[in-house]
Formats: C-alpha cells, sequence, structure tokens
C-alpha cells in the first residue's frame, strides 16, 4: 500500500502542477518565465520519482478502489520518464521562443503540464474507457496548444483540421468501445486478453471489429499511413515548442497505448499481422516520399515523425508478445525524442520573430555564423538518419535485429531501404547549413533556455547510443 | 412486442434525425434536427430501463445544451448570404457513402452476430439514481474522476481561445 502512492506519485505531481499552474494563470504579476521556471520544477522533480524502479511484471495500485484500471511496470515507467523529460525540455525552449513570438501567455504551461499528465494516465490506464478519457484529455489540451496563435491564419487552419479529424477519430474510439462492451459486457484489458485467448480473436466478430476501430483511432494519433493526411499541415500550423512536444510525448504515449492493446493476447497481433505489415511499408515510404518533396522544415519534419513510426510499427510486429519487456521500442522512442526536441530547441531559438526563418534556404551558412548551434542541429539530423555514433542509429539497428530475429526479414531489408532514403532530406539541411555562404545574421533573442536544452539534448543524443539494450 | 416496435420506431427517427443534420443548409435546421435525434435516443434508453439517463438526456442534452447551442446560433446571426455555396455537396456525399460500404458492411456483420436482449423492464431500482451511483462511485471511480480534469482541461482551452485579443506580454 505504501508503495502504491509511489508509483502513481508522478501522476499526482503532474497534475497538482497543472492545477497550481492554471491557478497562477490568473495573476497578472506572473511573468511567463516564471511559469517555465515552475512547470520545469515539477517535470523535474516527476521525472526523479519516476526513477523507483518497478520491475517487469505489472503493478496495479490500489485495486481495490480503482478496479484494476491502472497498471505500472517497468515498460509504463520508462515511456513515463520519456513523456515527463519531453515536457520538460518542451517548458524551457518555449521561454526561448516566446521571447521572438508574441503570443505567449501563463495558460500555455498549465495546458502543456494537463497533457502530460493525461498522457501519463495513457501509459498506465488498463481499461477502455479511462484510456479514452486520457486520450481525450491530451488531444484536448493540444487543440488549443496547435491554435495557440491565434493571428496566425494558418494555425487557426492547423487547429480546425485537427480538430475536425481528431473528433471523428474520437468517435471511432468510442464505438470501439460500445462494440467491445457489447461482445464482452466489460471493457477491462484483462477480460478482453481472457476472452481472446481462450476463444481466438475472430471468433467473435463484434470484439474483432471494436478492436479494429480503437486501433484505428489510435493509428490516426500516431499517423499511420491512410490517416496521416493531417500531419503536416498541423504540425506546419503548430508554434515550433508545440509542434517537437506533439512529435514526441504525443507518439510515445500512444505508442505505449498500441503496445498495450495489441500484446494483450498473442491472437490479436497474430490476427492482423498481414493488415500491421501493409500498413507498415505503407506508412515508412509513404512518409519518405512526402519528405522529400517538402521545402519548409516543419513540414520535412513532420513527414519525417511518418517515418519514424513506421520503425516503432516494425517493432511493434516484431517484439515477442510472451515476454515483453518493450525496451526496443522504448530505447527507439528516447532516442528518437532527444534527436526531434532537440532539432525544435534549436529552430525555437534560431527560427527569428514570427517564424520567419522556415525553409531549409533561410539557414544556409548557419555554421559560419553560429558553428554551435549548426554542430548541434548536425547531431539531431544524424541521429534521425541514423549514421553512427548517434543514439538514432543505435535505435535503428535494434529495431531492425528484432525484425531479423523475429522472421521478419523483408521488413527489415525495407526499414533500411527506408533509412538509406531518409538521408536525403536530412542532409539537405546539413549540406546548406556547412556549404553555402551566409546571407542572414541569424539574430536570435539571446535567451540561453533553449540553447542549453538543445546542448543537453545533444549530449543526450550521444550518451544513449553507448547504453545497451537487451533485445 | 409493442417494446420491439417502439425500438424501430425509435432508432427509425434518430437516423432520420441525424440525416436531417447533415443535411440542412442552414445550422438552425440543423440544430432542431439534432434535437429529433437527442429524443429519440432518450426514447431508447427508457427502452433499456435507464430512466436516470433517461431523464439526464431530456434535461441536459436536449433541454440545456441545445438550448445553448441555438442561443449561440442566434447570436451569430446567420443570413443566407453567409453561409458557403456547397458546390458538389451531392457528389461528395455519394462518394463518401460509398467510401465507408465496406465499414457498413463490417457493422452489418457485427451487429447481426450481437446476442439478443429483451427489453422488459428490469427491477430492482436499476437505472435509478440509487444504483447508478453506487456503480459509478464504486466501480467506475478512476474514470469518473479524471474526467474532472478533461472538463477542466475544456474550460481552460475556452479562456485561452476565446480570451481577449490582446496577449499579455
Amino acid at each position: 500500500m505504501n508503495c502504491d502512492i509511489v508509483f502513481l506519485l508522478p501522476l499526482f505531481i503532474v497534475t497538482i502542477g497543472a492545477i497550481l499552474l492554471m491557478l497562477l494563470s490568473a495573476f497578472e504579476s506572473i511573468r511567463l518565465e516564471v511559469a517555465s521556471a515552475l512547470s520545469v520544477g515539477i517535470f523535474a522533480l516527476a521525472f526523479l520519482v519516476q526513477l523507483v524502479p518497478i520491475g517487469l511484471t505489472d503493478v496495479l495500485p490500489f485495486v481495490s478502489i480503482f478496479n484494476g484500471m491502472l497498471a505500472v511496470s517497468d515498460f509504463t515507467r520508462i515511456a513515463s520518464m520519456i513523456i515527463i523529460a519531453c515536457g520538460l525540455f518542451t517548458a524551457m525552449s518555449a521561454i526561448s521562443y516566446f521571447r521572438q513570438n508574441n503570443f505567449g501567455s501563463l495558460e500555455f504551461f498549465s495546458l502543456m503540464t494537463f497533457a502530460v499528465s493525461g498522457m501519463l494516465l495513457l501509459t498506465m490506464a488498463q481499461e477502455l474507457i479511462t484510456v479514452f478519457i486520457a486520450l481525450e484529455t491530451v488531444s484536448l489540451s493540444i487543440y488549443v496548444l496547435v491554435g495557440y496563435n491565434r493571428r496566425n491564419v494558418l494555425s487557426s487552419e492547423a487547429v480546425l483540421k485537427y480538430l475536425i479529424l481528431g473528433a471523428f477519430a474520437g468517435g471511432f474510439f468510442a464505438m470501439g468501445i460500445a462494440l467491445v462492451y457489447g461482445a464482452l459486457g466489460d471493457t477491462g484489458f484483462a477480460a478482453i486478453a481472457a476472452s481472446v485467448s481462450r476463444d481466438g480473436l475472430l471468433h467473435n466478430p463484434a470484439l474483432a471489429g471494436g478492436l479494429l476501430f480503437i486501433l484505428f483511432a489510435l493509428f490516426f494519433k500516431v499517423t499511420v499511413f491512410p490517416f496521416h493526411s493531417w500531419v503536416v499541415d498541423v504540425y506546419d500550423g503548430a508554434p515550433i515548442p508545440v509542434t517537437g512536444f506533439m512529435a514526441t510525448a504525443l507518439k510515445t504515449a500512444i505508442i505505449a497505448v498500441l503496445a498495450n492493446v495489441l500484446l494483450l493476447a498473442g491472437d490479436i497481433r497474430e490476427s492482423w499481422l498481414d493488415m500491421l505489415f501493409y500498413l507498415t511499408v505503407l506508412t515508412l515510404f509513404a512518409g519518405n516520399l512526402i519528405a522529400i518533396g517538402q521545402n519548409s522544415l516543419k513540414r520535412m519534419l513532420a513527414a519525417s515523425g511518418i517515418v519514424h513510426t513506421g520503425y516503432l510499427l516494425i517493432a511493434l510486429i516484431a517484439v515477442s508478445g510472451d515476454q515483453f519487456s518493450g525496451s526496443v521500442i522504448l530505447y527507439y522512442l528516447a532516442a528518437y525524442a532527444a534527436s526531434t526536441l532537440g532539432i525544435f530547441a534549436s529552430l525555437s531559438y534560431l527560427s527569428g520573430t514570427d517564424e520567419k526563418r522556415k525553409e531549409f534556404n533561410d539557414f544556409s551558412g548557419l555554421a559560419k555564423v553560429r558553428p554551435y548551434s549548426a554542430a548541434a542541429i548536425t547531431i539531431f539530423l544524424l541521429s534521425m538518419a541514423g549514421i553512427p555514433p548517434t543514439a538514432g542509429f543505435m535505435g535503428k539497428l535494434y529495431i531492425i535485429v528484432t525484425a531479423y530475429q523475429g522472421g521478419h526479414v523483408i521488413l527489415a531489408v525495407l526499414g533500411i531501404v527506408s533509412s538509406i532514403l531518409s538521408m536525403w532530406y536530412y542532409l539537405r539541411l546539413i549540406i546548406a547549413m556547412y556549404f553555402h555562404e551566409a546571407d542572414d545574421l541569424f539574430e536570435t533573442s539571446g535567451s540561453r533556455s533553449a540553447p542549453v536544452c538543445a546542448f543537453i539534448l545533444a549530449i543526450c543524443v550521444l550518451a544513449l547510443s553507448l547504453y545497451p539494450v537487451a533485445i | 412486442m409493442l417494446s420491439q416496435w417502439l425500438f424501430y420506431a425509435f432508432a427509425t427517427v434518430s437516423v432520420l434525425g441525424a440525416l436531417g443534420l447533415i443535411l440542412s443548409r442552414h445550422p438552425m435546421n440543423g440544430a432542431l434536427w439534432f434535437v429529433v435525434t437527442l429524443v429519440s435516443l432518450a426514447g431508447l434508453y427508457s427502452l433499456l430501463s435507464a430512466s436516470l439517463l433517461f431523464a439526464l438526456q431530456l434535461i441536459v442534452y436536449a433541454g440545456a445544451i441545445m438550448s445553448l447551442i441555438i442561443f449561440i446560433i442566434m447570436f451569430l446571426n446567420i443570413q443566407p448570404a453567409d453561409i458557403p455555396d456547397e458546390k458538389g455537396k451531392w457528389a461528395y456525399l455519394l462518394g463518401g457513402c460509398l467510401a465507408v460500404i465496406p465499414i457498413g458492411l463490417l457493422l452489418l456483420k457485427i451487429v447481426s452476430s450481437l446476442p439478443e436482449g429483451d427489453v422488459d423492464i428490469v427491477g430492482n431500482g436499476f437505472g435509478q439514481v440509487k444504483s447508478v451511483g453506487l456503480v459509478l462511485f464504486r466501480d467506475w471511480l478512476l474514470p469518473f474522476e479524471i474526467v474532472s480534469i478533461l472538463l477542466l482541461v475544456a474550460l481552460v482551452g475556452a479562456v485561452v481561445l476565446a480570451g481577449k485579443k490582446e496577449m499579455t506580454q
């Protein structure tokens, strides 16, 4: 009982912190820097508490009160740590961003902290209605964050697109829950797993259909191929720190839910192996194709996020369900989050007033004017492209080795091919930064928090690559 | 037998209301069609002996929320000239319908596999305030509590998006 509270303490800290930040937003005398520092402090505290190990098997905290609707294990612990770290670095880089983009307000940090608390719930939830409410909490706060700059037409377009499509996906999720309930009379993961391992998935059409709808809704959130069309416009319209936050924290949370659902029982994954296989291949190549055609940096990063989702799907297909530790998936998520957040932190610092630098050409010659920034961006880009000695390389290596060992040779080969294709658009920026003359002074706000953030993340990217993972 | 006919009647009317909602040009007509759907859904709840849900559906949804929506539409004072000219609306609708046929077939198969239930009145206070409250606060405590966070986020978000245009700092 005493331990139970420790397991849930990060969630409590983040939620109480969000409410505190919300109350502070009512005071006009509080400056943005204070709110940012406070949210960094909340995330750091939650991160430290989250370091307490739990163990590989699921622990149900307060089982008599929550009826087993929450479960924690090392998988949810590490996923939560990644999410909390994403929140921390976003709060740090946002303050540099708001120096030059004059639409920040205190509620920004409150909403972001609420989103993180919803994501922590998402990783732990073991029951579909809880998942749905947590998912809607996350989505609602992110809709508002995407549309935070109300003077920008692109931003309004992005929030409208995301809101309508997201509501549609939410509707699918709710219908899926209804069908699962119709089939089993229960919405807990334990009941679904028991039913599937007893009778198989496809003997119960309502259960299979319900889970399929739920999968589609989750695929929409992580931009798997046929549900990816919103991502480029929404990432483009959102403020830079929010884009980074969506690309990393949201993806980590949803992938954790996907892993929880897909690996409930071996039969769930087996029944949809063909569908998952084709979706993965199409996600990898559609993402690459879209990314190659982009001239704007944010749009390219959005499209490359689709490709990274493809890699995570390879891992989800290949990991064995009976002894799931998720280490490969979590390692890839951590590596991807560090490099993506790093690049968005650098962009928050460098993009200038009202995000005026957004295309590849706008960053020509950056290395001559700001050599350290250019070096940091290069490290992040190399990590995303998967070039040693970065964390991104090791992440891709682990995933491809897992796929090979799991007998998915075609996926392993296609993963390598897609990695080579992705060099095209990552190296383009490096070439622009290093081999072109500078015609811009790259003036910045002088705020040091985003550069510090990028520096820490660059070290993380290099240090993570030394961290061994048991496959 | 009667309850089965009632079920078909309510189900048909609710689907018709939903169709009217998406097909009517003026938002006000759409809102009024939506009331039809909400009321017939309340009828379906009453067939399931969910008396509390029936009352809430009528009071909260068909009553309070719909009047709020209608107030807002009236505030906006939408003239026929303000409504965008939807060219190719029917073509899009037809295309959309064709696209969702596979999902419709899947749903038909699923629904036909669901076990049949009878719609007799369940006794023992089923669906009344006390029994719903007990289930809500005993078995579903966690979702019930986190809904409060969801509502808080919605509130803060509405304040941020609809607040005054001048930003602080």
